[in-house]
């Protein structure tokens, strides 16, 4: 235990503020792509507002930006520069490398977007608003951001360019074909996010959502895809030759 | 299994019979390692005992592979590594025993020396982490530089960071990759008196290294690789006269060798001669002196050579690495 602390407070401050402290600005314009459009809304309503700038910037592109910029690098910028021998070759299982570098880009994500989104809310809202959202949004996100960062951990292990290839699911499939086919939402992190989002609006008296998945499914569709890419992941480190 | 920390020197036999006496704290078995259709090594087979081994080798000879699969690093393509006992493979706890120094680079650039030697102590779960890692940079003599970011050192002062992040939780099997490589003279010396120190102390320490007078200066048990294979292992100077007493095979086509025969069967250097058609096949212990000799020969006895070449291809690599380098 006191082994995994030691990794998760190294890992989670590389992450943050180490060898990745340029990714910090592509984090920066995310943060304030939230925070600027909130600060300037009068016009709209600002459940309608924050609902829309949810629906709109924050799951189909912060979400998944952030969450694969801290799952891809945190492993796989280990792998990259070598210094990954420098975990492997101590008492900890590879399985236990894995859990704690997932959980140290968890928490980043996290770190950086539930507080912008709350700032974000009570900007728009000039106060706490719709209670009812902004539990909505913290849940999706969280439910979301777990998913996206066991698949950018999973990716990371298999190819050197896991944020691009990460990225272009985001982009390609959960915006163009799902967009085209909503059928196809039952394999996207975004549909899962909306499936939760919308049953928890539902009965608010706030905007709602036309999400295709129930907040069952949509939760566990969410789990069977982070656990199964965890699975695949520790499989995946278990089994790696470091040259 | 053949033992490199207390055998006495010999060409190494694969498969060899193994010693009696005290387990040894690690040892490959039979191991192979290829990527495609690429040999890094071939039924390597070793054990080490306390004290300083060598793993001596030209850039190439496998000996980064070997120590990679060694400490798991690597999982052999076939064969077996054991190490207190143990498989490594999902036995991460065997890793309090074990400290490796790898081949390359390997470092967080913005840590200071103070704080990667720290994460290593706090990674081993040490009790002490605080005072291990300040004891542990006063081994390596670098108490000067603990706070200095590991991005402005030199590549002697990093190569000793890894060592003091290798030793910080005091292993009782030490792994070193070319350890000092980059380091000055004065590191040089001060990093062979702590590994003879370690060494002296009980701990297993394999050293691997290209350059032959350090690992001469360093440990009297060696393990030799070339090509991927074991060639030779035990005491480094019995190696050494062994090799030069180690007769080998030179293979000659001629339209007519028996005529070369007598000529070279009267070189104080040739043990035997044996002609078979237009093929001859000489053993001598010196290659020079037999190839210096025989254009001579063949052209007093009017013979026109089409083939001259060495048969104990592996054995002369060794030779040559062994002797002729120095």
């Amino acid at each position: 235990m006191t082994r995994s602390l030691a990794l998760f407070r190294f890992s989670f401050a590389e992450l943050l503020g180490g060898r990745f402290r340029r990714l910090l600005v592509v984090l920066l314009l995310v943060v304030v792509s939230l925070l600027l459009p909130a600060l300037l809304n009068s016009a709209s309503d600002p459940s309608d507002f924050m609902l829309g700038l949810f629906s709109n910037v924050v799951l189909p592109i912060a979400l998944p930006v952030v969450s694969l910029v801290f799952s891809t690098a945190a492993l796989g910028g280990e792998l990259r520069d070598g210094t990954i021998t420098n975990l492997v070759l101590k008492p900890l299982s590879r399985a236990s490398i894995l859990a704690v570098e997932y959980l140290s880009a968890l928490v980043a994500t996290l770190a950086v977007l539930l507080p912008a989104l709350v700032a974000a809310q009570l900007l728009a809202a000039h106060g706490l608003g719709l209670a009812a959202l902004l539990k909505g949004m913290l849940l999706a996100t969280v439910l979301a951001a777990a998913a996206y960062c066991a698949l950018g951990m999973a990716l990371s292990l298999w190819a050197s360019r896991a944020l691009l290839i990460g990225l272009v699911y985001a982009v390609v499939w959960e915006g163009a074909v799902v967009g085209a086919a909503p059928a196809a939402s039952s394999l996207s992190v975004r549909g899962y996010a909306e499936g939760v989002l919308d049953a928890i609006l539902r009965g608010s008296g706030g905007p709602t959502l036309d999400a295709r998945l129930g907040p069952v499914s949509a939760t566990l569709l969410a789990l069977i895809v982070t656990v199964g890419a965890l699975a695949l992941a520790v499989r995946r480190l278990a089994r790696m030759d470091f040259r | 299994m053949t033992a490199a920390g207390t055998a006495p020197a010999s060409p190494a036999a694969p498969g060899a019979a193994a010693t009696s006496g005290p387990a040894p704290v690690a040892e490959l078995r039979h191991v192979s390692k290829w990527y495609g259709d690429v040999v890094a090594v071939a039924d390597l087979s070793f054990a080490l005992w306390p004290g300083v081994t060598g793993l001596l080798g030209p850039n190439g000879a496998g000996k980064t592979t070997s120590l990679k699969a060694l400490c798991g690093l690597l999982r052999p393509s076939q064969g077996e590594v054991r190490v207190f006992g143990r498989t490594l493979a999902g036995d991460s706890a065997l890793y309090r025993s074990i400290g490796v120094v790898p081949d390359g680079d390997r470092l967080y650039p913005r840590l200071t020396v103070g704080s990667y030697v720290r994460l290593h102590a706090d990674l081993q779960g040490l009790e002490r982490p605080g005072a291990a890692a300040e004891r542990a940079i006063g081994e390596v003599g670098m108490e000067a530089l603990a706070e200095r970011r590991l991005k402005g050192l030199s590549k002697g002062e990093r190569q000793r960071t890894k060592v003091a992040g290798a030793i910080v939780h005091q292993p009782s099997l030490l792994v070193l990759d070319e350890p000092m490589t980059g380091m000055d003279p004065g590191q040089r010396a001060h990093f062979m008196d702590l590994v003879r120190v370690l060494g002296a102390a009980g701990v297993t320490v394999l050293v691997s290294s290209h350059i032959l007078a350090e690992v001469e200066r360093l440990a009297s048990q060696v393990l030799v690789l070339v090509g991927g294979r074991l060639a030779a292992e035990g005491d480094y100077h019995a190696i050494r006269d062994l090799m030069e007493d180690q007769p080998r095979t030179v293979m000659v086509r001629a339209d007519e060798p028996r005529r070369l025969a007598p000529g070279l069967i009267a070189l104080p250097t040739t043990v035997a001669v044996e002609v078979d058609g237009e093929a001859l096949q000489a053993r001598t212990r010196s290659v020079a002196a037999f190839a210096t000799a025989l254009p001579r020969l063949a052209h007093d006895q009017d013979v026109s050579l089409r083939e001259v070449r060495t048969t104990d291809e592996s054995l002369e690599q060794v030779f040559r690495y062994l002797v002729r380098r120095r």
